[in-house]
């Protein structure tokens, strides 16, 4: 068989291998229980979740003084509201609001690896941790941005924030017109994941 | 195999494809494979519980996926992101220690 076919699924199998010995070590050391890490993965798949960025967004559009407490203290914020509990774990203490208005776009990146803010978005998309876009966002997201479909007029500020350990961004896009009266589970409805990295903007009222 | 990171390519059904393994579709499985989601789970899991400072953890991430980036091309691979999560695991499980006799959990120590 020649390496180019035998290269990917060999890889593939022994780096299943690996991780499953890690484990297997780590729980016959008493490092770690049986059960932990479906412990710690069920937590991040039932409870951190873009649903919980969706209902931040939602009330930010219909409370100003949620929404200004939620640019300068962000975690404080999130705080007040009916979340899982655990939100200010799993990094949840570094989370950051940037707020897109009139004029200002915000589009949040992670330029060294894949910070993400998981307690509000769940776990990133695939694209978000690809090389292409982590270089092409960072150097030109203006181009990338309408590649996507996010047409911005040329007076609108682009702001590119860079996740990292002490920081994981999250935008909050503006509240589409027509939607005045919405009630805040309707208006959680229109809230993207993808809205709240800067990569699409939120639904137009139907 | 190089990256073009020229262009931005489509698929069939006009979503973005950065790359040939990601497109810009939510709904796609955020893991591969099973063993992806277990190294994802045991990196976190293990500084949930104090083994070690997620910072630590981040800090190999960078350093595996920088030596990749760095790499001459022919010598690269395809992108494959959790390659680089095990890497990073495995020098954060052996930097702490945590295999080594008479580790001691941090629930148990003074």
């Amino acid at each position: 068989m020649s390496e180019l076919f035998a290269y990917p699924d060999d890889r593939e199998e022994a780096s299943a291998a690996q991780v499953k010995a890690l484990e297997a070590l780590l729980i016959e050391k008493g490092v770690i229980t049986g059960s932990t890490v479906d412990k710690v993965l069920g937590y991040f798949e039932s409870e951190m979740t873009p649903l919980n960025g969706k209902k931040i967004v939602a009330r930010a559009w219909v409370d100003p003084e949620f929404a200004r407490l939620l640019a300068t203290d962000t975690p404080k914020a999130i705080a007040q509201l009916d979340l899982p509990e655990g939100m200010a774990g799993a990094e949840g203490e570094h989370i950051a609001a940037v707020v897109n208005e009139p004029g200002v776009h915000n589009l949040v990146i992670c330029s060294l690896c894949s910070c993400f803010p998981w307690p509000v978005l769940g776990l990133p998309p695939y694209w978000y941790k690809d090389p292409v876009f982590r270089a092409r966002a960072a150097r030109e997201p203006r181009v990338v941005l309408a590649e996507l479909g996010v047409e911005l007029d040329d007076d609108t500020e682009v702001r590119v924030w860079d996740s990292s350990g002490h920081s994981r961004w999250f935008v909050v896009p503006a509240r589409p017109s027509g939607t005045e009266g919405w009630s805040e589970e309707q208006l959680a409805e229109l809230v993207t994941t993808e809205s709240m990295i800067g990569v699409a903007l939120p639904g137009p009222a139907a | 195999m190089a990256i073009d990171i020229s262009t931005l390519n489509y698929d069939e059904t006009g979503h973005v494809k950065f790359h040939s393994s990601c497109s810009s579709d939510l709904e796609q499985p955020v893991f591969d494979a099973e063993w992806q989601r277990r190294a994802f789970g045991l990196a976190v899991a293990l500084s949930e519980f104090g083994h070690y400072a997620w910072e630590d953890f981040q800090r190999e991430l960078i350093a595996a996926i920088g030596s990749w980036q760095s790499a001459p091309d022919d010598e690269k691979g395809r992108w494959e992101y959790y390659r680089h999560w095990v890497t990073a695991l495995d020098t954060v499980v052996r930097r702490h220690g945590l295999l080594e006799e008479g580790y001691v959990n941090p629930e148990d120590r003074d």
